[in-house]
């Protein structure tokens, strides 16, 4: 659905995305993650048709984005960040409004505009004028008319921003759902969202790209994919001095803080190796008392953590 | 058909904001006292319509109007959309540059048209309301229409322009001010005395308020037509370039 090579984009002497390559399938969630200033907008901005990109080829659906740019336009629902509305008009007058400037058929109007309000939940604010409604309400217009036209492909850019708990939930069952139709590119700072909603995460930071891999993957590139989590009787420096002595041990930290003569440590095995029964044989030989030794899963946030992270 | 559904939405956005209201007030009664001042002075003499058009055009009132209304109508025709950062969302729709330019412009004449079309109101009321009814010339009548339409877009399209050129309001009005008092400085070169002929006839060329005094008295020319037509073009195409190359820069 999108193929891009080798874009650049400069502007104002700043060179925000270097030579990325990557592709988009069709039916795919892909959740385009970076840090601020990585250059997501900006990928974003140009696959969109908005900005002309300084060198590199786009095709989206089969069209190139700067020669064919009304055939992409048409086949793409945009929702730039921080969602700009005309805030004078009312919310189903705006998306009748938008619906006939993305070419949607007279007679199929009023139809598509009532399904995206009914799917964004507008309904009971169909006449308010957008100006007078909450950030909530406005990222939710900015989603009807990003699907207004019913597109191949939604790019989204930080779709559930300044939303509540509530919200975020409504908006993520929402972008599932659109999932099993629609080709989804959608950035966000919300790393469990990107857990729950994408097949494919892509990692952007310094206008290139990072890791291109599923959510569960770019966990286990963290070392080993996890770590173990040990609370035992002992001082500090002699848990660390025995139990870095295993072979299958790379690492153990003891930076949590302890409780009286309690020493919690964090212990990170060799990839692939299940270390838990080796370090209960140390507790055992040591005659430590042991309240916890449990396996904590290595979170998406510390793929980001370490993929970004100088 | 996008530039229509922008056209549409263009228009009613006039009518939802609080300063077209100011200007279509302001103009409205500054119209009407103009007008009812000239008609008391032209009662005593052998008076037309034409008459009464002639010395409403002349007068500084009208030029000082028509300067005012034009930056306070189309300052915010592209400014806004930079500010608020809804011309993102304007041109990632399928819709050419083009598209837009030519809906936010003939947005802003239709407006413009409006806010003078009390005229007709005036004229109206003055052949109603007179006895006997003043004589109607209407090959004068549509010439001043007409001038006023080209003038029109002469002066919103350079409006337009300055609009695209920055996403301060203030500054676009100023700067589109200051754009259309050329053309109208250049017209007053005519009250020095002593003054180069052919000079004369570079000033002529340009003067809006001759075209219009021509225009008054029936006088059909097509030097300002080519005039008018070809500045509007060029403005608008400006905007238009304008717009591309913001984007470029991003």
């Amino acid at each position: 659905m999108i193929e891009v090579e080798n874009l650049s984009k400069t502007y104002a002497g700043f060179q925000a995305v270097r030579g990325i390559s990557f592709h988009v399938n069709k039916g795919e969630i892909v959740g385009f993650l970076g840090p601020n200033g990585a250059g997501k907008s900006t990928t974003m901005k140009v696959l969109a048709g908005y900005l002309p990109p300084t060198d590199g080829r786009i095709r989206i659906a089969g069209y190139d984005v700067v020669t064919d740019s009304i055939e992409v336009r048409k086949r793409i629902g945009y929702m730039p960040e921080n969602v700009p509305l005309y805030a004078d008009m009312r919310v189903t007058e705006f998306l009748r409004f938008r619906a006939e400037l993305k070419k949607v058929a007279r007679r199929k109007i009023k139809e598509r505009v009532d399904l995206v309000e009914q799917r964004c939940s507008l309904k009971d604010v169909q006449n308010k004028i957008i100006g007078t409604l909450s950030k909530g309400y406005r990222q939710r217009v900015g989603l009807a008319d990003a699907m207004v036209h019913d597109p191949d492909l939604l790019i989204l850019d930080e779709p559930t921003i300044g939303l509540d708990p509530n919200q975020i939930r409504a908006v993520r069952d929402l972008i599932k759902e659109l999932g099993q139709h629609h080709t989804i590119l959608l950035s966000t700072h919300i790393l469990s969202e990107v857990e729950l909603t994408c097949n494919r995460v892509l990692v952007i930071n310094h206008g290139k790209i990072e890791a291109s891999d599923t959510p569960a993957n770019l966990t286990k590139l963290v070392r080993g994919g996890g770590s173990i989590l040990l609370e035992v009787k002992a001082p500090a420096p002699e848990v660390i001095a025995k139990i870095e002595a295993l072979p299958s041990v790379e690492d153990c930290e003891v930076n949590l803080p302890g409780e009286g003569d309690w020493t919690t440590a964090r212990v990170f095995g060799k990839p692939g190796v299940d270390i838990r029964e080796d370090i209960f044989s140390v507790v055992r030989q040591n005659n430590w008392s042991l309240r916890e030794l449990s396996r904590v899963k290595a979170t998406l946030e510390e793929a980001f953590v370490e993929l970004t992270q100088e | 058909m996008a530039w229509w559904t922008l056209y549409k939405r263009e228009l009613s956005s006039y009518f939802h904001s609080g300063v077209a209201y100011v200007v279509l007030f302001g103009s409205a009664v500054a119209q009407s006292i103009q007008f009812l001042f000239i008609v008391s002075k032209v009662v005593e003499i052998h008076y037309t319509e034409a008459n009464v058009l002639q010395i409403f055009f002349t007068w500084p009132l009208f030029w000082m109007l028509l300067l005012i209304q034009v930056p306070l109508i189309t300052m915010r025709v592209f400014s806004e959309e930079f500010k608020l950062g809804t011309i993102e969302m304007l041109l990632t729709a399928p819709v050419r540059d083009w598209d837009v330019v030519i809906a936010k412009f003939l947005g802003a004449l239709t407006f413009f048209l409006v806010l003078w079309s009390p005229i007709a109101l005036d004229l109206t009321a003055l052949q109603i309301f007179s006895s006997p009814p003043p004589p109607v010339y209407w090959s004068q009548i549509g010439l001043t229409a007409l001038t006023i339409l080209l003038v029109g877009g002469f002066y919103v399209s350079i409006g337009v322009f300055t609009s695209a050129l920055t996403k301060n309001q203030i500054i676009a009005a100023v700067l589109c001010f200051a754009l259309l008092f050329v053309p109208f400085g250049i017209s007053l070169l005519r009250w020095i005395r002593n003054i180069d002929a052919s000079l004369l006839a570079w000033v002529s060329y340009v003067s809006t308020p001759e075209h219009l005094q021509n225009a008054v008295q029936g006088i059909f020319d097509t030097r300002p037509l080519v005039y008018y037509v070809t500045v509007t073009i060029l403005m608008l195409y400006l905007a238009k370039s304008v717009l591309e190359s913001r984007r470029l820069k991003g």
